[in-house]
């Protein structure tokens, strides 16, 4: 089976002021039709870079795609005319945001935003828009849809705000449905709820998710798959469990190696020591390198390339030559 | 909006117009100088006797605060008393002239609000291009150049170099007997010099004011929710960030209405035109007392009323801000 969406050594530039810093460098990862692919990395690694160059809203300038390519059912995007990428930003790609409480405009009510989405894409008059409106809040569990739809975001909750953005992202049916961190403003419960939301659209709608977050928990619970991002590229990916249960690259243990168990007596936490570096001091290296306990001297000259060395693809000299 | 909220809001003009009244009359009484004298040397000189008898028909030898109290009184009937020069009724005078004025200050607040903003969204489309630019100069410009300046230079240059548009007044003598129609055209065609004079320097102002408001308007998450939903850049730019960025504007508008009616004196003495601004003038040279706190007052009506119109707007624009 092909992949619904393709992306291929990607590489998005941003012009600052200590000149053009690489965001993205030969990124490339693909999600299948109705599958999960969960993004992980902390933050600056270029998750959401990855996410906004799909949607086309890398802001520009300063950024730019300056390379690579991405293809959703075969069609290539990063060539496409800005009414070709704006006619696809709903129908085909859909996504939703980190910031419940200000992705939504403070002064049109819900209902008329996710009306919005349906008459920018299907010949609808506005009463049937609103109409679907009301039944997609019904669906993403909103209560009193109809009241609801007549509400300012002010007045929702960031959880039924998050849920409004979901409905709104689904209004259109998209094949793609990028959540980039969706429950990092919430309380732990909400972030439950939307998970578990996120599931059931995902069998109803059989839209493939790209999860970008560093919530390992959400990994396990959502992901098929998970790319692991570390300071602009891909470093490992992987089924879920394969990441989960054995992860190589020294990044991706480092990552599992923090989340705190139930039950584990530990009495500190682990910590991957040391910062993501700044991108534009990125050398020619491996960018983990300083922050790595198995670093060898190849690692600070050469940067490793995401390879199949064994278990499965990883960018790490020290896995490579392991396996060789 | 609930109407407890504009009654409080009418009461509380209220309130303030007691006090502009209060104010304009104790103001008066204490500059220097007899009315009297000044009504008997209308008259054609004057002895000791002629001065008290007119002391006495205006009222002038009662104490202060009495007049102030009669004062009150009058104005709470819309009696604004009688002009020493004209021999009229004040609330006539001015019922002739607050027409114009009411026309001129309006088409001014119009012309400037929407060229302006105008200008300022698409200034702030390309924050660094050559538009910006313009209206950054242009905003200097506008904000330096004093009302009868540009008034003077606009009479010197549509006067003499390009005589397209009248100078002066209101109406052309010879249309006396037109239709309704061509009268209209004709004010029209007269209205434009001095609105734009009068609106130059606010239309400078909102023109800064709007490209500042919606670079941080275009700035924040809903407007990229609005692009990741398919939004064409018009409907970004003039629905979902204008919406937003109009709210300081409007408060701006609101607040300079009143300094617009004081530039209306200006640009109306400069190009003759049959208002409130010139009858003000005029009586100040004449000290016209009764006419300058009549013009006075209703100066101070339209602000306040202005004012109240502005709050309940923002109320409507902005729905958090509503059921407060």
């Amino acid at each position: 089976m092909s992949a619904l969406l393709e992306i291929e050594d990607l590489r998005v530039t941003f012009r600052t002021r200590y000149g053009e810093v690489t965001a993205l460098d030969s990124v490339s990862m693909h999600v299948n039709e109705g599958e999960t692919l969960g993004v992980v990395g902390e933050s600056g690694c270029g998750k959401s870079i990855t996410a906004l160059s799909v949607m086309g809203l890398i802001p520009s300038p300063p950024g730019k795609i300056a390379g690579g390519s991405i293809r959703l059912n075969g069609e290539e995007l990063t060539t496409a005319s800005p009414a070709r990428l704006r006619a696809m930003r709903g129908p085909d790609a859909a996504m939703i945001f980190q910031e419940p409480m200000t992705s939504l405009n403070p002064v049109f009510t819900v209902g008329d935003q996710i009306a919005e989405a349906i008459m920018l894409h299907q010949k609808v008059d506005k009463a049937q828009a609103l109409k679907d409106a009301v039944a997609l809040l019904d669906r993403v569990g909103i209560p009193s849809p109809e009241t609801r739809a007549k509400d300012y975001p002010h007045q929702l909750s960031g959880g039924m705000r998050q849920r409004v953005m979901i409905a709104m992202a689904v209004s259109c049916r998209p094949k793609v449905l990028i959540a980039d961190e969706p429950t990092t403003a919430l309380d732990v419960t909400v972030q439950a709820q939307i998970f578990d939301l996120l599931n059931e659209i995902q069998r109803d709608f059989g839209v493939a998710i790209i999860l970008i977050t560093h919530d390992m928990g959400a990994i396990s619970e959502m992901a098929d798959r998970v790319a692991v991002m570390y300071a602009g590229r891909v470093i490992e990916d992987a089924s879920a469990d394969d990441v989960l249960d054995y992860p190589q690259h020294p990044y991706a243990r480092g990552l599992i190696d923090c989340i705190p168990a139930l039950g584990r007596d530990d009495h500190r936490l682990a910590e991957i020591p040391g910062v993501v570096p700044p991108l534009h001091l990125l050398g020619q290296g491996c960018a983990f390198a300083d922050r790595c306990a198995f670093k060898q001297d190849r690692c600070t000259r050469e940067k490793p390339l995401l390879g199949s060395h064994g278990h499965h693809p990883v960018a790490c000299h020290g896995i490579e030559e392991a396996r060789l | 909006m609930n109407t407890s909220y504009i009654l409080r809001r009418l009461f509380y003009g209220l309130l303030l117009m007691l006090g502009v009244v209060v104010l304009n009359f104790l103001l008066i009484r204490l500059a220097p100088g007899d009315p009297a004298v000044v009504i008997a040397g209308e008259m054609g000189g004057a002895t000791e006797e002629m001065l008290e008898s007119i002391r006495e028909e205006y009222g002038l030898n009662k104490p202060v605060l009495t007049q102030l109290g009669i004062y009150i009184a009058n104005v709470a009937q819309f009696d604004l008393g009688e002009s020493f020069f004209f021999n009229q009724p004040v609330t006539t005078l001015i019922g002739h002239r607050i027409g114009p004025t009411i026309l001129l200050v309006i088409t001014a607040q119009l012309l400037s609000i929407v060229l302006g903003v105008f200008l300022g969204v698409i200034a702030a489309r390309k924050p660094n291009g050559p538009m910006s630019a313009f209206v950054s100069v242009f905003a200097t410009i506008g904000y330096a150049v004093p009302v009868f300046w540009t008034g003077i230079m606009l009479i010197i240059l549509f006067a003499s170099v390009v005589p397209i548009f009248p100078v002066e007044g209101m109406q052309s003598v010879k249309l006396r007997d037109a239709g309704f129609f061509v009268k209209a055209l004709d004010v029209l065609h007269h209205l434009i010099l001095p609105a734009f004079t009068l609106a130059i320097i606010y239309l400078a102002q909102y023109a800064r004011l709007s490209r500042a408001s919606m670079l941080e308007v275009l700035g924040s998450d809903y407007i990229r929710t609005a692009r990741a939903k398919g939004a064409s850049e018009g409907s970004v730019l003039f629905k979902h960030a204008l919406r937003n960025a109009a709210l300081p504007i409007l408060t701006v508008a609101g607040l300079q209405f009143g300094n617009l009616i004081s530039g209306a004196l200006l640009v109306e003495t400069v190009f003759n035109w049959p208002g409130m601004g010139r009858l003000a003038f005029d009586s100040i040279l004449r000290r016209d007392y009764p006419t300058i706190m009549g013009v006075l007052f209703f100066a101070s009506f339209m602000v306040v009323v202005a004012n109240i119109l502005t709050d309940l707007s923002y109320r409507l624009a902005d729905p958090r801000l509503r059921g407060r």
